[in-house]
């Protein structure tokens, strides 16, 4: 359960009063086909995860039909826990609300997109009222203590009379008048049978016989009754008295809701890291719906290669951490050391060096546009490839390991880490074998990766490109 | 409860009461017309206690009744729900027993008689304790709670309890010998 204190309050309820409330409606009684009853409490459970929600969005995150979720939320409305707002919307107006919900990170994003109707649909919008929720829910508690202490006391009931014959009921103050006949009974007015007391709805036995045992057995049956419901209800009573001094949360109005939601999204974009005027572009709450709307996509793009900008940016002044190997991505500027490999690896010098190649990429583009910046560079490597490629042709020649090795990082992707990790096995191998014949490893290899260097840090990059535009 | 209220009424007089003692006859029959009866709104009329004003006599067409509007004082009647009231017991039953405290009749049902109390039916039904101590029969004085009041236009009916603290028989009539 939810620690949120009103929260859980609002679950103990729904657990306790609402566990058996069907919602299928009189149309289908059979319960062969499998009632879905205790779906009001996974309605107030979901809920309690969201603010103001759109009811056709409840439905299709709960599975429920439309309707039936309506009869539960008409429900809830009856009893006062729910408040409802129907208002009449065009599909833009939707957006507008899909786009205050997404600002609370509720996450629950809009459905379509893109259409420009006209048309004034009718969306209901509902919450939970939980000031409402607190009084409604002491009030049902102190109602049942009052019926079972009543019936237990002084029983300050006005009896009923019903005939047996025709079913007809009377009250005690028409038996005053009526039905005082000098007979020791009350008869019926149709049918002159004998009236039966309809007696205590809670013992539920007979009052005809005048028997001790009778009601002291109806007696027990109360006492029974109040002290198994002060035992089931006790944690609902404990998080009453704790949720007592809180203040209850509060949404207000749909309208007033959203625009603060609409307000908060705008301060919380200006206040992001990196490039504030590009972020309050891409999240575009510019007031109008229309540019929102078009800019969404081009937002995730954005937004992702921010992101990974921003992860650039980030690991330059921290101290280099290392990184496990499924935390690596492509184009992620890493040092050998947060590669996590003391060995100067292949890939790890290439890789490194291709930061470097990269940094620079990236200094330069933290001053300037990003986009162009990128066209540039991307333009400029492959000119640079293509060069690199013929270079890497000629280097064939003199090692294998040579193309062995820059072919692998041009290969390298997401999802084919393995294989790479095998031709770099494979690759060590052979390595191994001539390098022991050289001067020095590292000569060796720096000798080759400053040639290499160029062109896998292209590949890199346009790998990066391409998969960054995938 | 009783409460001293201003009334109005507009009354009917017949000409051949006209005459130096018209004012005297007007209240007389303002009297016999009132007291005695019962509303819904105020209860029952239990006696006139003055004539306050007596307007302009206003001559009908057609007939040669006039009509005077007369305020008066009266004392009135009128129970209440939770009100504890004194009332004598008129007849005992299997489901219960009448009482009246004045103009005004009470029924309190078994259920709402002490469960130590059962009913004994013979020439003199009553109800009694298991000990014979307390016994509930005709003309025995009682006193009982106001739990419900339904008043029409012209009467009103009380249910009562003699089951909460307090309650019940006060005085014993003369068959505890």
């Amino acid at each position: 359960m939810s620690m949120e204190p009103f929260n859980r309050l609002v679950k103990l309820a729904a657990r306790a009063f609402y566990d058996d409330v069907t919602i299928k409606g009189e149309n289908q009684p059979k319960t062969g086909r499998g009632d879905n009853r205790g779906m009001a409490v996974i309605v107030l459970d979901a809920l309690t995860r969201r603010q103001w929600v759109r009811e056709e969005d409840l439905a299709k995150a709960l599975k429920l039909h439309t309707k039936q979720l309506r009869r539960a939320l008409r429900f809830f409305e009856e009893e006062k826990l729910v408040t409802r707002e129907h208002r009449k919307e065009s599909a833009k107006g939707a957006k507008i609300f899909n786009a205050a919900i997404a600002a609370t990170g509720d996450g629950q994003q809009g459905t379509k997109e893109g259409d420009e109707k006209m048309k004034m649909h009718m969306h209901s919008y509902c919450c939970l009222d939980y000031a409402q929720i607190f009084d409604v829910v002491r009030y049902r508690m102190h109602r049942m203590k009052k019926k079972i202490k009543d019936e237990l006391d002084s029983r300050n009931t006005i009896q009923e009379y019903i005939c047996p014959n025709c079913a007809r009921r009377y009250s005690a103050f028409d038996a005053l008048q009526l039905v005082s006949m000098d007979d020791e009974y009350f008869h019926c007015e149709n049918c002159n049978g004998e009236l039966v007391a309809e007696s205590d709805k809670l013992a539920a036995e007979e009052m005809g016989d005048g028997d001790d045992n009778a009601r002291r057995r109806r007696r027990e049956k109360l006492k029974d009754m109040l002290q198994k419901m002060e035992e089931q209800l006790k944690p609902l009573a404990l998080q009453l008295a704790r949720v007592k001094d809180l203040p209850a949360p509060e949404f207000g109005n749909l309208q007033a809701w959203e625009a603060r939601a609409h307000a908060a999204a705008q301060a919380g974009g200006d206040s992001n890291a990196g490039d504030s005027s590009k972020n309050s572009q891409a999240q575009g709450y510019s007031g109008t719906p229309m540019p929102f709307l078009g800019e969404t996509r081009v937002e995730v793009a954005l937004s992702g290669v921010e992101a990974k900008e921003e992860i650039e940016l980030d690991t330059k002044p921290t101290s280099m951490k290392v990184l496990p190997p499924w935390m690596i991505k492509q184009g992620m500027n890493l040092t050998k050391e947060q590669r996590g490999e003391a060995k100067p690896d292949v890939k790890v010098e290439q890789s490194s060096n291709s930061v470097d190649e990269k940094k620079s990429n990236v200094d330069k583009d933290d001053g300037t546009s990003l986009q162009d910046e990128y066209l540039k560079a991307y333009y400029a490597a492959l000119v640079k490839r293509q060069e690199e490629q013929e270079a890497s042709k000629k280097l064939q020649e003199e090692a294998e390991l040579a193309t062995d090795v820059s072919e692998a990082p041009f290969d390298r992707h997401v999802g084919m880490k393995s294989k790479r990790e095998d031709d770099n096995d494979n690759v060590e191998w052979e390595e191994e074998a001539p390098s022991t014949g050289n001067s020095g490893e590292e000569s060796y290899r720096l000798a080759d990766l400053n040639v290499e260097a160029d062109a896998s840090d292209h590949d890199d990059g346009e790998d990066g490109i391409d998969w960054e535009e995938g | 409860m009783f409460f001293h209220i201003t009334l109005e009424r507009n009354m009917q007089l017949h000409p051949r009461h006209f005459g130096p003692h018209l004012r005297d006859k007007l209240v007389a029959k303002l009297m016999k017309d009132v007291e005695g009866t019962c509303s819904g709104r105020h209860g029952f009329v239990v006696a006139i206690t003055g004539v306050e004003d007596i307007g302009k006599g206003l001559i009908r067409e057609g007939t040669g009744f006039v009509t005077f509007p007369v305020k008066y004082q009266a004392v009135v009647f009128r129970p209440f729900k939770g009100e504890i009231l004194e009332a004598v017991v008129t007849m005992v039953n299997k489901m219960g027993f009448f009482a009246e405290a004045g103009p005004v009749q009470i029924f309190v049902s078994n259920h709402l008689i002490p469960d130590d109390m059962e009913f004994q039916s013979g020439d003199v039904p009553n109800y009694t304790t298991s000990d014979g101590s307390v016994k509930i029969q005709k003309d025995s004085e009682v006193r009982l709670k106001i739990i419900g009041t339904r008043v029409d236009a012209t009467e009103i009916f009380c249910i009562g309890t003699i089951k909460d603290d307090f309650l019940g028989v006060i005085n014993d009539p003369g068959a505890a010998a």
